[in-house]
Parts: C-alpha cells; structure tokens; sequence
C-alpha cells in the first residue's frame, strides 16, 4: 500500500481521510437543516418519515430525529476536531477522524437492515458514508507513523 | 507497550458487564426476532404500534451491534489488555459510539423505558452504564495514550 503514502502535503490515505469527512459534513449539513424544518426535510428526501403521521410514522421519525440530533451535539464537533486536526497535521486528528468514521460505517450498516428504509437512502448512506469511511480508516492505518512524528 | 494497570480491569470488567447482555439479547433478537422473548427483552411491552415500529429499529440495531460493536469490543479489549495502543484507540471509537447511542436512546426512548424501568435500572445497566462506560473508556485511553 505505498501508493497511499505518497504525495506532496498529505499522504494520499490522508486525503483519502479527509474528502471522506467533507462527504460526513454534509450528511451533518442536512441533519441539520432537518431539525430546522423537518417537513421540508422529507419533501426533499433527506428524512424519510413525518411527525404528522401515524402513531407508527411518528415513532419512526422519532428515531430518526434521534440520529439527527446526536450526529449535531456529538458527531459534528467532532468531525470539526477532526478536520482541522488532520489538516494540522495533529495526532488529535487522527483519532478523531477514526471516531467519526466508526459511527458512519456503523450507521449505513444499521440502515441496510431496517426494514423501513428505501433502497435510494440505503445506497447513498453505504457510497457516500460507509465506503469511504472505510477507506479512510485504511487510509489513516497505513499513515499512522505520520501522526506520531506531529 | 502500554501498562496495563487496574484501571484497565475495571473498565475491562465493566465493559464486559455493560455489553454481554445486550449481546445476548441481540442474538435472541437476530434468531427469534418475531418471539415473544425478543419482543420482552429488546422491543418492549407496550401498545401494538409501539411493537411494530420498534422492532424495524431494534432488529437492525441488533445486527449493526452483533457485526460491528461485538467484534470491535473484543479485539480492542484484547489488544488494551495486551498493552497494545490500537486497542485504546478502539476502545475511544468504541466509547463515542456508545455516547452516541446514549443521546439517541435518550431521545427517543426515555419516554418509555423510563416509566417501564425505573430510574434505578434505568440510570444503570438500562441507559447510564453504555454511557458511563463510553466517557470512562474514552477519558481513560486517552490518559493513556498521551502518557504511552
């Protein structure tokens, strides 16, 4: 894998690492925009179920506003610690970029096996999150000694 | 190598002490989803709709846990006791995952398994422990990590 390792600034895992958290920020852009307005947010497709449904819809978009609010207090800053810590160069940011990738290789996979969720919102949280979250925790493996010389 | 101390131990034990359960009813879950200790373990006793649409979630946490949380869990432990630093750092992606589910379960279970548990089994091993656990994996690696 040395291929991953060369490159002027940042090692290419490195990079690998970091377009990955531009893609989690926006997944964090629109789970934000769904707590603004949650209705707009499902006529654009971003949530799936509505709070004025059913009892049983609105239990599901319980749990949806659940995950909406725990990638905003928990996950987002943490993908900005990341984010700034990788492009310092900082040891900080290598870990945290691990943390942000485990919830978003965790999350597609919770995704994949719930019954209610379609097939387009499936595919996009495995491609846009869980793939390249998976890359860049490969990424950052290989590029380790990187970090503990910074 | 990183020394393992009894701080180690406790968070090891605690860890297994937390976790396992949940594991146990995960599997019962994953290979009798539709039974009745399932749905009494994982899903709850409540009204129809509340079975209907907590089992699409809870079915799915189980295998995201079963294939993600119990592995990772058991190689980091392993590593942690073996003074490896890959194991801590596991353990801290373990850690922010388990807050994580705690502020997601705070949200949107608290109504029910509040009321359905009591707030001494609530605040421990019901809610509180994963968070418990997440904040002492995660402050205790980190210790550990920047003294290494």
């Amino acid at each position: 894998m040395n291929y991953l390792k060369k490159n002027n600034r940042y090692p290419l895992g490195i990079w690998i690492a970091i377009v990955t958290l531009i893609l989690i920020f926006l997944a964090w852009l629109m789970q934000a925009y769904s707590l603004l307005d949650w209705e707009a947010a499902v006529d654009l497709g971003v949530q799936n179920e509505r709070f004025t449904g059913d009892a049983a819809e609105r239990a599901i978009a319980d749990v949806e506003r659940g995950v909406a609010i725990a990638d905003i207090v928990w996950a987002l800053p943490l993908t900005i610690v990341a984010f700034v810590g990788l492009l310092r160069k900082k040891y900080i940011g290598f870990i945290t970029a691990l943390m942000v990738f485990a919830i978003c290789v965790y999350f597609p996979l919770f995704y994949l096996f719930r019954e209610s969720m379609d097939t387009e919102t499936v595919l996009a949280a495995v491609l846009l999150w869980a793939i390249p979250s998976l890359l860049g925790i490969v990424g950052l493996w290989v590029n380790r000694g990187f970090f503990n010389s910074n | 190598m990183i020394e393992t101390t009894i701080l180690t131990w406790i968070i090891t034990i605690f860890g297994a002490i937390t976790f396992f359960p949940l594991f146990g009813a995960q599997l019962v879950m994953i290979f009798n989803p539709k039974g009745q200790k399932a749905k009494d373990l994982i899903i709850g006793k409540g009204a129809d709709w509340r079975d209907r649409t907590h089992f699409k979630s809870a079915l799915a946490f189980a295998w995201a846990d079963i294939i993600i949380i119990l592995p990772l869990l058991i190689l980091g432990t392993a590593l942690v006791l073996s003074g490896q630093e890959w194991g801590y750092i596991i353990w801290i992606s373990l850690g922010v995952l388990s807050i994580y589910f705690s502020i997601l379960f705070w949200i949107m279970e608290k109504e029910y398994t509040y009321k359905l548990a009591g707030w001494l089994a609530y605040y421990t091993y019901f809610w509180g422990f994963f968070l418990y656990w997440g904040i002492g994996a995660i402050v205790f690696s980190t210790i550990q990590i920047i003294n290494h």
